[in-house]
């Protein structure tokens, strides 16, 4: 059922204006309607309420977000947040700025530099690891290289697939440095070698252009290591890293000592500036006049007088929530909210899948979550296909919990395979026909049919089409329903004229048929004959070929009969090809990997032929459709520590 | 004699309605995937207009069935 749903006005003095939107969106009851398209243009009494503040609330919130941040985590202290939390929740937009702004002074600039400085400490350590892995790697070439004045020394690093490159510096360094040069080159790991080049410092300009152009990395030592050997090198490099080390550590003492002092008021300050931005968001759907303020919504009817308490908690008689009187065609543009019990909720998904109803359209989930699993029972009608869902969807079901598409799909599964296995008892059918070669079970007779659904053909299309004739009847009534609802007369007219034409057309059908007794003939045709003027006053002369189109669908239950029958043989076929194989194991095999392949059959097509029925036969006949969903104005997810 | 009469009206009554809920599906599918690329939403309404065009086939095997079972 959907709720009924009330459109409310809530007045009260500006001043009060920003903690109003605080509790409405703690309550989280209201739909949040945009007043400011109702106000004419050059109204000087009602305005639209001006977006203040809004930027600074953002800025300060991105702020506070930053310093929470860089600061290292610490355990949630959740009745210190919940006594900050209650404390700030109170405070107005300006003294909480305020109070935001005294953290930010407090804490940006030491927070900022100390990061900064971390950083580049972090930073610096990972290039030490790279120096010494490098020059641990070419220490050996040390030996090798000539001790001269006036020489420098650089290092690069060249893939190894391109190792080519290397002569081609070779040749080149003899260019420029006029053979003053030597080059020595060794592999420092599985990608990479190392080549360190001695030259001329006179050819400095040079070589360097010449390894820039060459795209080659160039190992660009600190100034301090610059002329060192590679041990001294080595040694100044573990002393600068051991500093950095403890320069580090000081850094983390200083932060988890502002940490300890401020985490939790961050914390809350950045949740409850999170609260406040959100609000400032949709000032601009307000109005206003010179003192008060005016929010315009819609509200679930049950969830009014807890809203109206809330408020009356809060401001006392200064703040008034008004219910407006909203004419019938106004109430369209009411949103829908279901209130369905927890069995119909699956179902509900399925609706909004395709459309979810208007607001005063009577909700087909309900009638949804009874026929669909009838529906997908007949049509699958097999206990072991029963269990066998039922135990797959328990799984699937257990294993993603976070799915809530999943967990929906599931349930309707769970659901559905109940039916399932109730019609297998009727159908005799366990494997197919499985349970009835081994003497388990057998089909049911019931008025004088056995519903063994391989042998009863016609019984059973007369019973999905008799289906057909109720639950397209149904939806015929409920259109009516919906037609006096909307007050539309005409459409009420419509739908009961083709409930008497089609009802008409069933008895000449008949009794030509010899079915029931000829002399219905007569009636039957009148019954036409009324039926038509009636159709055509409600829909037209076209109304009239809606009676085909009726009749179709109709005979579209004869799906229920098809589908089952389908499924039954391929069952049959599961069972007869196993048995003939002369290997019990592979008859076992072969029957098996059938049964699964209809099983998954099973799953996929009666599920979608069942949903089909509805929508398209069954929905057609009353159905609009379109409906807006309640959106209430609330938070999305709650802070799992102050609640 | 063997009468081949019923067999083949029966296969051709579900045949043919096969065919013609193959060329409907095939149109409606690749259009539907187009418009659930576009509008992700719209993919449970896809799914019902896909599945309409089968009440041919679903006929023709009632048809074709029927002939089978009440005729032979």
């Amino acid at each position: 059922m959907l709720q009924k749903m009330k459109k409310v006005q809530v007045l009260g003095p500006k001043k009060d204006f920003q903690s109003v939107v605080d509790v409405l969106y703690h309550t989280g009851t209201v739909q949040i309607e945009d007043i400011s398209k109702t106000i004419r243009p050059g109204d000087t009494l009602f305005r639209k309420m001006e977006i203040e503040k809004g930027g600074d609330i953002a800025n300060t919130l991105v702020k506070i977000g930053g310093i929470f941040l860089a600061l290292p985590k610490i355990k949630y202290d959740t009745q210190k947040q919940q006594q900050i939390y209650e404390e700030l929740q109170k405070t107005s937009h300006h003294d909480l700025l305020a109070r935001a702004n005294h953290v930010i002074e407090e804490l940006e600039s030491t927070t900022k530099d100390l990061a900064l400085k971390k950083s580049d400490l972090e930073f610096s350590l990972g290039a030490l690891g790279r120096y010494e892995k490098i020059i641990k790697k070419i220490q050996p070439l040390e030996s090798q290289l000539p001790i001269l004045e006036g020489f420098e020394v650089t290092v690069i690093l060249i893939q190894r697939e391109f190792r080519d490159v290397l002569d081609f510096i070779k040749n080149a360094l003899g260019e420029i440095t006029k053979k003053q040069f030597e080059i020595i080159s060794a592999d420092i790991d599985e990608t990479t070698i190392a080549a360190v080049i001695v030259f001329n410092k006179r050819y400095s300009e040079g070589v360097h252009s010449l390894i820039f152009s060459q795209n080659v990395n160039e190992v660009r030592l600190p100034s301090e290591f610059l002329g060192k050997p590679f041990n001294e090198i080595l040694q100044l490099i573990s002393i600068k890293r051991t500093k950095s080390i403890d320069e580090m550590v000081a850094i983390d003492e200083n932060l988890v000592k502002l940490s300890t002092e401020w985490y939790q008021e961050l914390a809350v300050l950045k949740k409850v500036l999170d609260d406040r931005n959100e609000e400032v968001g949709v000032f601009g759907k307000f109005g206003q006049t010179e003192y008060t303020f005016v929010i315009q919504g819609w509200i679930p009817k049950k969830y009014l007088q807890r809203t109206k308490e809330a408020l009356k908690d809060a401001f006392g008689n200064r703040v008034i929530v008004n219910e407006l009187e909203v004419s019938p065609e106004k109430m369209d543009e009411a949103p829908t909210f279901y209130d369905n019990p927890a069995i119909v909720k699956p179902f509900e998904f399925l609706m909004q899948m395709v459309s979810p109803p208007q607001y005063q359209e009577i909700d087909p989930s309900p009638i949804l979550a009874i026929f669909f699993p009838i529906f997908f029972g007949l049509m699958v009608g097999d206990i072991a296909y029963g269990i066998i869902i039922l135990v797959f969807a328990l799984i699937v079901k257990n294993r993603y919990k976070m799915e809530l598409w999943l967990q929906h799909l599931m349930n309707i599964l769970i659901i559905s395979s109940i039916p399932t296995i109730f019609f297998g008892f009727i159908f005799g059918e366990f494997f197919g026909n499985f349970g009835e070669h081994m003497g388990w079970i057998h089909p049911m007779t019931i008025a004088g049919i056995t519903w063994n659904r391989i042998e009863v053909l016609v019984p059973l299309l007369i019973l999905a089409i008799a289906i057909g004739v109720f639950h397209v009847f149904l939806g015929l009534s409920l259109g009516i329903l919906n037609a006096l609802t909307k007050k539309s007369k005409k459409h009420a007219i419509e739908k009961a004229g083709m409930i008497v034409a089609i009802t008409g057309l069933l008895l000449v059908i008949l009794a030509v048929g010899k079915m029931i007794p000829e002399i219905l003939v007569q009636p039957g045709i009148v019954m036409i004959i009324i039926a038509l003027p009636l159709i055509i006053y409600g829909g037209g002369f076209f109304g009239v070929f809606e009676i085909m189109s009726t009749v179709g669908n109709i005979l579209s239950y004869a799906r229920i009969m098809a589908i089952g029958m389908a499924s039954v043989v391929l069952a049959l076929v599961a069972n007869k090809l196993g048995g003939s194989m002369e290997v019990a194991l592979v008859g076992f095999c072969i029957a098996a990997l059938l049964h699964i392949l209809n099983i998954v059959l099973a799953m996929f097509s009666p599920f979608l032929h069942s949903f089909r029925l509805h929508m398209v036969e069954f929905n057609s006949k009353f159905y609009t459709g379109g409906g807006k969903m309640y959106k209430p104005f609330r938070k999305e997810k709650e802070d799992e520590t102050v609640k | 004699m063997v009468d081949w009469g019923i067999p083949i009206g029966a296969g051709i009554a579900f045949g043919l309605g096969a065919i013609g809920t193959g060329y409907a599906q095939s149109k409606i599918g690749s259009a539907g995937a187009g418009t659930i690329a576009e509008k992700p939403e719209t993919f449970g309404l896809m799914v019902v207009l896909v599945a309409i065009p089968e009440t041919m086939v679903i006929l023709g095997f009632v048809v074709a069935a029927m002939m089978m079972i009440m005729l032979v």
